[in-house]
């Protein structure tokens, strides 16, 4: 599943997009910086999932050890270190690893679970999440960076950017026990956590909107002045000022002229977003009881389950890079239109 | 959130309840004279939903395997039946198996299966299905210790009902071991199976789903009338979303979620603190093989010098009792006629003084925070020996470290127990000289002569004076302080009734639980 994400499904829609405006040999390029992009990203998850091995490692204990029980002899966690593998060298366990990956075989856990199984079912649950989240921050962020920007130096553009820069200075933890206690113990409107239904996914929609919002509101106050600040760039440019002699009215302004210069920064901005999105949902699922991969890495590290902890980090990874893929599709098509 | 007549009806407790239960309504009950909540008479019915703490990492299926959830221990004891579980006088009851007796050396037991026991697809429980279990059981990496003494060729059945037991040495309290996790599946289950694999108990699976599961009743299970229709538990990886969760309404009871969910709850008239006290015992360990605790009077000084209630009311938050260095608190053979251990300062200076105790040095107390309140008792105990002149340091290490490095060897360290309250059980597990988890490195002949004669003594009534000796020495030389009990505490919405208020894994029985709504 991890091997098949990026190739199967991004490069398509995005040879796409840039086929219709532009000639073939900017498609050419195009497509070869792509494959660079996606080489070196690649790398990167590679090295990345290296220091996760190593970093395991230096952790005190093993997983034979932490996945032990009282009563357990010292030989009989001698065996299981053996039956782990984890007598031998870190990097004969991590190139077996990764050697597996490509067949999508990520290995198994200390207590001998397959780990594509054990994520099989709370990943999506966490992409479920985490997209809604990254929804919910571009509307709101550019709604509210919009609104803002329309009337620069008012009222309200000075208290959206006061209030943004106040939310994205809060942990996520602090939004999540926040929401919890108004709307869930005081009012009771909300479930105050999220339970799970026969097939593994959440009982209903209601026990999304919390978790949501704890995740959603720090990155809104990020992306909003994220997009305050590139339109306000954007303002400035000469066509815009030649629009406005030009007499175009100001919604056209906004929708042709204004949004579509910022967007390649609007998509930098949301594609940052998307690994704080993941990493602050390891904190919300854990608050909300949500069902997500937070809860299999918390306890994979406890257990010192470097097969585990890897296999998450690979799938989150490959995730992270297919958005910031995305981004750079998005800046490159977006710049490439107006140049 | 609105005070519905339910709420009402609790906080009013019991001559208010009768009143209002007379103008309920709906069934004609009248104040029958049930012992067991003022006057409630127990009702059929309704969907229990339990949290209980589990990690979807360590999530297992296997009744004999190691389960590190107490979500996964809790479905599978609902599922499964062990051959005996934990009571309160006496604490080993019946439950697959009905009834038990031990040869004259009592080496020998022979368990009795309960009439009309049935999988719960059917088929009848045999003595085969029992000693297949058991072997399945003693031949997991901990199998050792869960049935000690009892080697797998040892295991026989005898007809279609009986299963035999051999220990290697007299054993009077054999079926106190076979009350945890003894769990009875069919001959050959195969370990693909397991999802699916019929049990015995007072519920059947429906449906299970990352760690999650649904259980319904079991019309006909042979232990009695199962009141519940069903039973929802739901894992929570923290105690705090646990106890969000039941705030709110979403679950019924929060299982062992602890004295800090407690405290929150104190203030809401509709919540049940369920105490069920020995729960837990946190004891500090003394090397006693060697080392700076080596002298029995060195030991003898720090028992005095910790101010227990101090430790009961901050460690605890209240929530668990003084105790007396004798573990297994909650066995009926515990000594309550051994005075109880308080602080004497004075005392202890002397003692250490005679015993020529290093006081220019400082200690190092290990401990880890595995469990909630670990660490706190440590850093609490090493401010109060300091007023007997004795420096302690406490080092917090990581849990694997302590459990690799600490654990067994340490000088000085904290330690937790939280599956056992009997005195025997501890003896033989961490106090007899050759136990493999003797903690202290303690070396006793008399108390061995002691534990040894105890197991051989078939009278009960003799073999409690010998466990009472047993306990005098525990009080007198063992390389345990201990100084409290913490409370197990479940928290519970209004309406259930009948949750288990026995101490450690006693906590899943809810067979008996039922729901006035």
């Amino acid at each position: 599943m991890a091997g098949s994400l990026i190739p199967a499904t991004r490069p398509e829609p995005a040879g796409d997009s840039l086929k219709r405006p532009r000639p073939v040999p900017a498609v050419a390029r195009a497509a070869l910086r792509l494959a660079g992009v996606l080489a070196r990203r690649a790398l990167l998850l590679a090295v990345l999932l290296a220091f996760v091995f190593a970093a395991v490692e230096l952790l005190p204990g093993d997983a034979a050890n932490a996945t032990s029980e009282r009563g357990e002899s010292a030989a009989d966690i001698a065996e299981r270190r053996q039956l782990l593998g984890l007598d031998r060298p870190v990097l004969e366990r991590f190139w077996e690893w990764m050697t597996g990956l490509p067949t999508g075989d990520l290995g198994t856990s200390a207590r001998g679970e397959s780990v594509a199984d054990l994520l099989s079912r709370p990943f999506p649950n966490t992409l479920l999440l985490g997209g809604l989240a990254l929804l919910l921050t571009l509307v709101a962020s550019v709604a509210l960076g919009c609104w803002a920007a329309a009337k620069p130096g008012g009222m309200v553009d000075r208290s959206v950017s006061a209030s943004a820069t106040g939310v994205l200075a809060l942990p996520e933890f602090v939004v999540a026990v926040a929401l919890v206690l108004v709307f869930a113990l005081w009012t009771d409107w909300l479930p105050a956590v999220t339970l799970t239904d026969a097939d593994g996914s959440p009982a209903s929609w209601e026990m999304l909107v919390l978790p949501v919002l704890a995740l959603a509101i720090p990155q809104i106050g990020w992306n909003t002045r994220i997009v305050r600040a590139a339109l306000d760039d954007e303002v400035k440019a000469p066509h815009i000022e030649t629009a406005v002699l030009d007499g175009l009215p100001r919604h056209r302004i906004f929708t042709h002229h204004l949004l579509p210069g910022a967007l390649p920064t609007i998509a930098a901005g949301l594609a940052t977003s998307t690994g704080m999105l993941l990493g602050g949902a390891v904190v919300v699922e854990t608050i909300f009881n949500y069902p997500g991969i937070g809860a299999v890495l918390a306890g994979a590290v406890a257990d010192r389950d470097s097969p585990l902890i890897a296999g998450v980090v690979a799938v989150t990874g490959v995730v992270i890079t297919g958005v910031l893929l995305l981004a750079d599709l998005v800046r490159a098509w977006a710049s490439g239109g107006r140049t | 959130m609105n005070l519905n007549r339910r709420q009402v009806l609790w906080a009013g407790g019991g001559i208010a309840a009768s009143a209002l239960l007379a103008a309920c309504g709906g069934d004609d009950e009248t104040s029958s004279n049930s012992p067991a909540k003022g006057s409630e008479k127990p009702r059929r019915g309704g969907t229990l939903r339990v949290g209980a703490l589990g990690r979807a990492s360590a999530i297992t299926r296997d009744p004999h395997g190691s389960q590190a959830n107490e979500s996964d221990y809790l479905i599978i004891s609902l599922v499964y039946d062990t051959l005996t579980v934990p009571g309160t006088k006496p604490n080993t009851e019946p439950r697959l198996a009905a009834s038990w007796q031990p040869s004259a050396d009592l080496k020998t037991w022979k368990f009795t299966l309960a009439k009309g026991a049935k999988f719960h697809d059917g088929s009848p429980v045999t003595a085969e299905d029992v000693v297949w279990s058991l072997k399945r059981l003693r031949n997991t990496p901990a199998g050792a210790s869960r049935l000690p003494g009892i080697k797998p060729e040892n295991i026989k059945a005898e007809g279609d009902d009986t299963v035999v037991l051999v220990s290697d040495y007299a054993n009077a309290e054999l079926p106190l071991l076979t009350r945890l996790t003894t769990f009875v599946l069919k001959k050959d289950t195969s370990d693909k199976e397991l999802d699916k694999a019929p049990g015995t108990g007072p519920f059947k699976l429906d449906w299970f789903r990352s760690g999650n599961a649904r259980l319904v009743r079991n019309e006909d299970w042979y232990g009695g009338e199962v009141l519940l229709d069903a039973i929802e538990v739901k894992i929570f990886e923290s105690p705090q979303a646990m106890a969000n969760a039941l705030l709110a309404g979403q679950i019924d009871v929060a299982s062992n979620v602890g004295a800090v969910a407690a405290r929150t709850a104190e203030k809401r008239e509709d919540i049940q603190i369920v105490r069920r006290p020995n729960d837990m015992a946190m004891p500090i360990v003394m090397r006693t093989a060697d080392g700076p605790f080596a002298d029995a009077k060195v030991r003898e000084a720090l028992r005095l010098a910790v101010d227990r209630e101090a430790m009961v009311k901050q460690v605890l938050s209240g929530y668990g009792t003084v105790a007396n260095d004798i573990l297994g608190t909650g066995d009926p053979a515990f000594a309550k006629d051994i005075p109880q251990r308080t602080r004497d300062l004075a005392k202890a200076k002397s003692l250490l003084a005679e015993a020529k105790f290093d006081v220019s040095k400082t200690y190092e107390l290990l401990t880890t925070e595995d469990i909630p309140g670990l660490a706190e008792a440590a850093t609490l105990f090493a401010s109060q020996v300091r007023e007997a002149g004795v420096k302690v340091k406490v080092v917090k290490q990581e849990s694997a470290t302590f459990w690799e490095k600490t654990w067994l060897k340490g000088d000085l360290y904290t330690t937790y127990w939280g599956t056992n309250d009997s005195v025997v059980f501890f003896a033989s597990k961490t106090m007899v000289s050759d136990s493999g988890q003797n903690e202290a490195g303690w070396k006793n002949t008399e108390f061995d002569d002691t534990y040894r004669k105890a197991m051989a003594t078939k009278d009960a009534a003799a073999r409690a004076k010998v466990l009472g000796e047993l306990q005098q020495i525990e009080y007198d030389e063992s390389g345990y302080l201990l100084w409290g009990m913490a409370d197990g505490i479940d928290l519970a919405g209004a309406a259930v009734r009948d949750l288990p208020v026995l101490p450690g894994y006693g906590r899943v029985q809810l067979e008996s639980a039922w729901l006035a709504r």
